[in-house]
């Protein structure tokens, strides 16, 4: 305290003045590496070895990975497995949320039980029985192979989003609509529904780059026939060394798609955290 | 604020001895259904495995015996023990996060611009993080160094020693999940009372008691959910660490799961790996329900 008016008194911006600075360098700090990956992306590869020295500046990365078949493939290939997964696992977990938070009881209980379990258990130990169970199947570096654990994990972590999310909403419209003759069905699609679009947006935009982001069931169960962006990305590291100029031009691209979408939901991601 | 555990968390004293019995359910069953089903997959990894064929009629239990009793010895190597730096990077991205958000937690110009830069490593997936983190700290080219030999201090290989890849690994996560707290915290200040605050305004209470006698209790179900679900994240770490040290030097950054991912995937020893991942996962979940029942009390204290 003492310090501080003592501060007051010999300069009286400096307290506006401490703040700015620490809010600029903090923001410094956390775009840094992104602006240094984009940076290295536009550098010809002789110069990626020097980023912080010369000024030649090409776009002919970004040419290169365009041409490259399996780079466009992949980036199709997440896209679909990403919205995908977020329109078929929202169509659960928007559900389970609702019932999650409204009802009380053995079910839900043990509902909540189970996916909050199911939600610790680490990736790695649902992939490698995941591995053989594909393989069994059949559905080994399809679609489907992915798709299908994807929504099983964002139905564990989303629900528990989603209960949060309808515990935010007074439910006493829904009892109104129960009083006037709906049913609870009714009740849920056309009173509690519409009241949670906000939420909604902001969980399928957290589903979708979580899906998009994901690296280690990419990486175990797809292969040659679909590739998936984080896989390819990481593959550029090789017995050669690593080509660090088409590695980062991949990831400032694959970066893309997540922040329009994260500038579209900010508002939403925002308001949604709040548990 | 309502948090996971509001549905079960409504015993009173009278109804507390009818309530137990379906508490003790809700965890127990889904925790037997887990084993159930992993050990069931485990089972059926064996009949893959020619080398454990042979147990693949005894009970699984049996079959993981010499197994377990390797990785321990992997343990006591230290090897897997160092999932504990993860509590250490958690740790660190909580303080931040508190001190952010508390920072944040006021009008100012700019504001909107400051929240998009700090949702950034939100949307940058944690193998790009991790990629661009060790292209920082190259040893050769990486700018990191090169700042640091701007201002005479000697640059290093950052990763060919044990403390100081962990070093990175661990800024990495900082770097990662700090926005993930401030976020979620800042919406937890936003929605306090006023009310509070302003009586110990009139009362003149200095900044410090403020914090730690109202924002902290009433912030404290907030951070109890980020912890939980931080430390659930942080112990199953595999995309970075893999992306940045692969495990090395000389695996001494080898967390559990990339141990599961080596024995099971590079040396093809599935059977090894799985015992590993399924160890790893009822470590996990056991520190889990500890923790949810953390979460569940702090909740109820709330009300």
């Amino acid at each position: 305290m003492v310090e501080r008016s003592f501060l007051a008194h010999l300069a009286p911006g400096a307290r506006k003045a401490f703040f700015a600075l620490t809010i600029a360098a903090v923001c410094l700090l956390f775009a840094f590496p992104v602006l240094w990956l984009m940076l290295t992306s536009i550098r010809p590869q002789t110069g990626i070895y020097a980023v912080h020295r010369g000024l030649e500046f090409t776009l002919g990365n970004y040419v290169t990975v365009a041409k490259n078949e399996r780079i466009v493939e992949a980036f199709v290939n997440s896209g679909l497995i990403a919205t995908l997964a977020t329109v078929f696992s929202l169509m659960v977990t928007v559900t389970s949320g609702y019932m999650l938070s409204r009802f009380s009881g053995g079910i839900a209980r043990t509902w909540f039980g189970s996916i909050y379990v199911f939600r610790c258990v680490p990736y790695i130990s649902w992939v490698l029985p995941l591995y053989f169970v594909t393989q069994n199947w059949g559905i080994y570096d399809t679609y489907l192979g992915l798709l299908l654990p994807h929504i099983a994990v964002h139905i564990c972590f989303f629900s528990w989003l989603m209960k949060g999310f309808f515990d935010g909403i007074d439910p006493s419209m829904e009892y109104a609509a129960l009083i006037d003759g709906c049913t609870r069905w009714g009740a849920f699609f056309r009173v509690a529904l519409p009241s949670a679009i906000p939420a909604i947006s902001a969980l399928a935009v957290l589903c979708w780059l979580f899906t998009w982001n994901e690296f280690l069931f990419a990486l175990i169960l797809t292969g040659q026939k679909t590739p998936v962006v984080t896989v390819v990305m990481a593959q550029f590291v090789h017995e050669m060394g690593i080509e660090w100029h088409l590695m980062s031009t991949t990831a400032v691209l694959a970066l893309v798609p997540a922040f329009l979408l994260t500038l579209f939901g900010q508002k939403y991601v925002i308001r949604g955290l709040r548990i | 604020v309502k948090t996971p555990g509001a549905a079960a968390g409504t015993a009173r004293p009278v109804d507390a001895a009818r309530s137990v019995l379906p508490r003790i359910t809700a965890r127990v069953i889904p925790l037997l259904a887990l084993v159930g089903i992993t050990s069931g997959a485990v089972a059926w990894m064996f009949g893959y495995h020619p080398a454990a064929s042979a147990a693949w009629g005894a009970t699984t239990v049996i079959a993981l015996v010499p197994m377990l009793i390797r990785i321990g010895v992997d343990v006591r190597h230290g090897r897997i023990g160092v999932d504990v730096i993860a509590l250490l990077a958690m740790a660190g991205a909580l303080i931040l996060g508190l001190c952010l958000a508390l920072l944040l937690n006021r009008p100012f110009k700019g504001q909107k611009l400051v929240q998009t830069v700090l949702l950034l490593p939100l949307m940058v997936a944690p193998v790009i993080a991790a990629i661009m983190l060790r292209w920082m700290f190259n040893d050769q080219f990486g700018i990191v160094n090169v700042m640091l030999e701007a201002i005479g201090i000697e640059g290093r290989s950052w990763f060919t020693d044990r403390w100081s890849a962990f070093a990175v690994i661990v800024m990495t996560d900082i770097w990662l999940w700090t926005p993930w707290f401030t976020l979620l915290l800042l919406a937890g200040l936003q929605s306090l009372p006023r009310e509070p605050f302003e009586a110990a305004a009139i009362d003149g209470a200095t900044r410090w008691r403020v914090f730690r006698y109202l924002t902290l209790p009433m912030l404290r179900p907030v951070i109890v959910v980020c912890v939980v679900i931080r430390a659930i994240d942080a112990f199953r770490t595999f995309d970075i660490v893999w992306t940045l040290t692969g495990g090395g030097p000389a695996r001494s950054t080898e967390l559990f799961s990339l141990y599961a991912y080596e024995h099971a995937f590079l040396n093809l020893n599935f059977g090894r790996g799985s015992a590993a991942a399924i160890v790893g996962a009822l470590i996990i979940v056991a520190l889990g329900l500890v923790l949810y029942r953390i979460l569940d009390r702090a909740v109820e204290v709330s009300r």
